[in-house]
């Protein structure tokens, strides 16, 4: 049967997994699609607004921001000072070898402009090389539904993250931990986290490590079982995704930022400002799955009219830059066929 | 029980591409089984709080009662009681 792409967004029948109804044009996830109304937009931005006032002011952070440097964190970090002063943030990026130079002086300019802490999680690079070397090896460590939404290697890369600003925001008692997630990579604005859900989350990622051969006994990358014992249960950090509810508009994004003195990427990646793996990670997902690892999150993004599907097509299309894959495989010591 | 069961099942399938083929007995661990995550989980956990409109207690999330349709199932049969 010949492709059929989603009337809506841009998902076709040519992912696996992925359905096109004949009779409506539509795929499933567009056929059960219900869309977030400006009024429950608001509604959770209210109660986001009482949740900072009331919690903010007791640790010695409010907010723990994943500050990647690329457009959307800097944005996101931008907009949250401006709609929220009061609060005092630290802005993590985490040196996953693989971030750009100007990815690092964007973030320190934007805590800069911003008036924030700005503090460099830093891992060993040959610890970090061979755990993206052995995800990209590996097939099926991850869930069908993370494969989707993301490479194994960025998988592997946001899960440590998760872990590692978990255990800030334990450390810092921080009531909060801010993701720039677009409504398509994170349509929940507001989680919970309990302390069950971080230790079997902790044991999960701990799974999925040794699904790929990485033992991590050092807890390097996981969260670690003696801070998880620290945790006061009336404390336990809520995980916020304040981008998913305001207007999303990649140009504007970077024009407000550019105006504000942050320097576009001099990386040719139409998917990531800051990371100089994410081509690698995307050739070598799609080589393994047939999947583009963007597909899902540039489809939400459609669905929600937070992007055009034109827009979407392009970028879905786009080709991957040759040099960075090259550049990427050479420090991972890898063939990418 | 087994409406309950049946409205796990789909939302599965159409959430998290586990495949209409895919043998899954009411015991096996859907972690395990590679069939959601922990970011699954939480779209999984407010799925199943909406449409039964009940609250999870802290003490009831655990693998235990959420790893696997029996123990989805038992939690929701509780709760809505």
């Amino acid at each position: 049967m010949s492709k059929l792409t989603c009337k809506k967004c841009i998902l076709d029948s040519d992912i696996p997994g992925i359905t096109i109804n004949e009779e409506s044009g539509l795929c499933q996830f567009c056929e059960n699609y219900t869309p977030m109304s400006s009024e429950e937009k608001k509604k959770y931005l209210g109660i986001i607004e009482d949740l900072l006032k009331e919690r903010s002011g007791k640790g010695e952070y409010d907010v723990i921001f994943a500050l990647s440097g690329g457009k959307d964190s800097s944005y996101g970090l931008y907009k949250l000072k401006k709609e929220y002063p009061f609060l005092n943030i630290l802005a993590v990026q985490f040196d996953n070898a693989f971030i750009s130079d100007t990815a690092v002086a964007n973030a320190k300019k934007m805590c800069e402009i911003v008036g924030c802490d700005y503090f460099k999680l830093t891992m060993e690079e040959k610890l970090l090389c061979d755990t993206f070397r052995k995800a990209a090896e590996s097939t099926n460590a991850y869930s069908k539904f993370a494969r989707y939404r993301a490479s194994d290697i960025c998988n592997t890369c946001i899960s440590i993250i998760k872990q590692k600003l978990v255990e800030q925001a334990i450390i810092h008692k921080a009531p909060f931990i801010v993701f720039a997630f677009t409504s398509g990579q994170a349509p929940n604005p507001i989680i919970d986290l309990q302390v069950n859900f971080i230790k079997w989350s902790r044991d999960i990622f701990e799974k999925q490590l040794q699904n790929i051969g990485v033992d991590d006994k050092d807890e390097s990358f996981l969260l670690k079982n003696e801070i998880i014992k620290s945790i006061n249960k009336d404390t336990t950090p809520i995980m916020l995704h304040p981008m998913c509810l305001w207007d999303y508009n990649e140009d504007k994004i970077v024009e407000t930022l550019i105006d504000l003195g942050w320097m576009p990427p001099k990386i040719n990646d139409s998917n990531s400002t800051n990371c100089l793996l994410n081509a690698f990670a995307c050739q070598n997902h799609i080589n393994k799955y047939d999947i583009h690892p963007y597909a899902f999150d540039i489809a939400g993004l459609v669905r929600s009219g937070d992007m055009t599907r034109e827009e979407g097509l392009e970028k879905l299309h786009k080709e991957l830059s040759e040099p960075l894959i090259e550049m990427a495989a050479k420090k991972l010591e890898m063939d990418l066929e | 029980m087994e409406e309950i069961k049946e409205d796990i099942m789909a939302y599965l399938q159409n959430k998290s591409f586990m495949d209409s083929g895919t043998q899954l007995n009411d015991d096996d661990s859907l972690t395990m089984k590679g069939i959601i995550d922990s970011i699954g989980l939480i779209e999984f956990i407010d799925f199943i709080c909406e449409k039964y409109s009940i609250e999870i207690p802290e003490e009831l999330l655990t693998p235990e009662n959420f790893d696997s349709i029996s123990g989805i199932v038992n939690v929701i049969q509780k709760l809505t009681k």
